[in-house]
């Protein structure tokens, strides 16, 4: 009986497993229906293999993702029809503000010797998240100020490489399904969870006093009875 | 009124990009001189000295070091940095390394098939800091989009391909040399990484004096490698036991050529495969043709972990791989269970209340399925 990697197959679904069940409830909490995540993760991840060329030059190299950047490009145009226009504005202030704080970390970050630095993978997702946060609180402008932003990002270098003509390359969403851009929205929708919760929280819970018995209902954890009755009645 | 207020912000958004285009022109063309920023690496032309608790000098890197990283010697004596100071890093000895296991053997079980993807042994290199050049032959130690490392990586290429395994050599730049160059070549490594790809290898070479890689192995002169990996990504345990595997081969095939492993702050698109790995092949003020014969000697040692090309997949994991793969796994879910029990919690304000709220999730799901 040879010995079986079996540890390291493990790891890889699982850890496959664990990111697209995380992706899949991110998008839950968008206001997808269940089947719409699944297929926004298929979408991801097939997508992910393919490339749309742009226009480049001799030295330049640049292509559009359909996974990691046309994907998440429709699901904000959907969460952007299905909002207000206030919201619209929120998310449009995340999105340049994200995008500008890219480019400025590019511009001015420096890790000093003593300092703790922050894997760019890790601080786009905080910075859009944050700031997403700040501007809109809601976890939907998050998700598009975070994507959406760091997409901005890669446009604008496109741009730059076209115009000055240097030579270098621009793949939007060339990482699919694990590019930053998705990376991103996941991150900024859990951080926003997390952050809205919080602060909830410290404020110490939501009041319930003169609240409708009809609201107070829906701020407590239902039983899964109630959570049915819930579930008919939500169904449009 | 709705259009009017869509149409205005879609023109302010057109204003803002051409703007930031128009502005950034002038400090986005300054990367092609050689102020750069970049979070990885000294960009002062200074290099850190890794010292031991009685002052003896271990190592010395540009890369950017902090407290907690970690260093394992040529020897396998594995160190912790607990201090940074100037250019100092002062570590203390955690332990010695045990030589990691190889094990390969020419057995074509249904498990290793399916591991190494059919008879293939693809191997995939790209450079993150493409303009990465050696001094000595070069002429300078930094060529935008076109550097000497990619000769480099052309050698190590050829000399695998030579050896039977199909490589993909990417020779995309990923310049400037700034902050967000891991950020523009991830895309490149997720893009290699589609091709069912055994092992993933970034290619750079470090800044410090020639002295720290310079090296004669079997008669010629040589630059050492060093092997890199990132601490913060989620396969940190996978990764270092694909760089202990690797050292261990290169021991044996050609003593002397591995430097050490440093394990440093950062991800370095290390998450997205457990066997990618960052190779430092000598310094800027080395020669490249050394690098080139360096980096030829390691290849010749990588059927050693990767199985031989040509023959039947044959890799059969050592224990250690496995045990690795397990710490991950068990780090990895541990992570995400505790991060989720404390959004319930949060969001419930108790345990029980979390655990309300799972049962709740638990009775859903049953429902749906029945």
């Amino acid at each position: 009986m040879p010995r079986v990697p079996i540890g390291t197959i493990l790891l890889l679904i699982i850890s496959l497993l664990i990111y697209f069940g995380v992706a899949q409830r991110v998008l839950d909490r968008l206001r997808l229906s269940d089947k719409a995540a699944l297929a926004a993760i298929a979408a991801l991840i097939i997508g992910g293999f393919i490339n749309i060329p742009l226009p480049g030059g001799p030295s330049i190299e640049a292509s559009l993702n359909v996974g990691g950047g046309i994907v998440p490009l429709f699901l904000s145009g959907y969460l952007l029809t299905k909002t207000t226009n206030i919201e619209r504005l929120r998310a449009a202030a995340g999105i340049i503000a994200t995008a500008t704080a890219i480019y400025l970390a590019g511009l001015f970050l420096e890790a000093e010797p003593e300092a703790m630095t922050i894997d760019p993978l890790y601080l786009y997702p905080l910075v859009g998240g944050v700031i997403a946060y700040l501007i809109g609180r809601s976890r939907r402008s998050a998700f598009i100020a975070a994507t959406m932003g760091i997409l901005l990002f890669d446009v604008v270098s496109y741009l730059r490489l076209m115009l000055l003509g240097i030579p270098g390359s621009v793949l939007i969403g060339g990482g699919g399904a694990f590019d930053a851009i998705i990376v991103a929205g996941i991150l900024a929708v859990v951080l926003a969870e997390f952050i809205g919760e919080s602060r909830e929280r410290l404020q110490g819970g939501p009041t319930e006093r003169g609240k409708a018995p009809a609201l107070l209902k829906r701020l407590r954890p239902l039983s899964p009875k109630q959570q049915e009755e819930g579930d008919h009645n939500e169904e449009r | 009124m709705r259009k009017g207020k869509i149409v205005r912000f879609l023109t302010l958004t057109i204003v803002y990009l051409l703007l930031l285009t128009v502005f950034t022109a002038d400090a986005l063309a300054a990367p092609q001189s050689s102020e750069v920023k970049n979070p990885h690496e000294r960009t002062d032309q200074g290099y850190y000295t890794i010292v031991d608790e009685k002052g003896k000098v271990l190592h010395q890197t540009a890369h950017m070091l902090t407290k907690g990283d970690e260093l394992i010697t040529a020897d396998n004596l594995r160190y912790r940095i607990t201090e940074v100071k100037g250019d100092y890093a002062y570590a203390r000895l955690i332990g010695k390394e045990e030589e990691a296991k190889l094990n390969v053997s020419s057995e074509n079980s249904f498990w290793s098939r399916l591991l190494a993807q059919g008879g293939e042994k693809n191997i995939g290199i790209y450079h993150t800091h493409s303009d990465e050049s050696y001094v000595p032959s070069d002429g300078t130690e930094s060529i935008y989009a076109n550097g000497g490392i990619f000769k480099v990586g052309k050698v190590f290429a050829n000399k695998l391909k030579e050896m039977g395994y199909q490589v993909y050599h990417s020779t995309r730049a990923h310049d400037p040399h700034d902050v967000n160059a891991y950020y523009r070549s991830r895309r490149t490594a997720a893009q290699l990484l589609q091709k069912n790809l055994s092992a993933l290898f970034d290619i750079h070479r470090d800044a410090v004096p020639p002295q720290v890689y310079a090296a004669n192995v079997k008669g010629q002169e040589i630059t050492k490698v060093k092997f890199v990996v990132g601490r913060t990504n989620p396969r940190f345990q996978s990764n270092l036991e694909f760089a202990k595997q690797l050292k261990a081969a290169v021991d044996k095939t050609h003593p002397g050529v591995v430097q050490g492993i440093l394990i440093a702050n950062s991800d370095f698109n290390q998450d997205l495969a457990p066997r990618a790995m960052l190779v430092e092949v000598g310094a800027h003020t080395n020669s490249r043709e050394a690098a080139e014969r360096g980096v030829a000697m390691f290849a010749e040692a990588l059927p050693k972990v990767l199985g031989a090309p040509g023959s039947p997949p044959s890799t059969e994991l050592p224990d250690a791989e496995n045990r690795s793969s397990a710490w991950t796994i068990f780090w990895i879910v541990l992570l995400v269970t505790a991060a989720a029990l404390a959004y319930l919690y949060v969001n419930t304000g108790s345990l029980e209340g979390a655990l309300d709220q799972l049962r709740n999730l638990y009775g859903r799901l049953l429902k749906r399925k029945g």
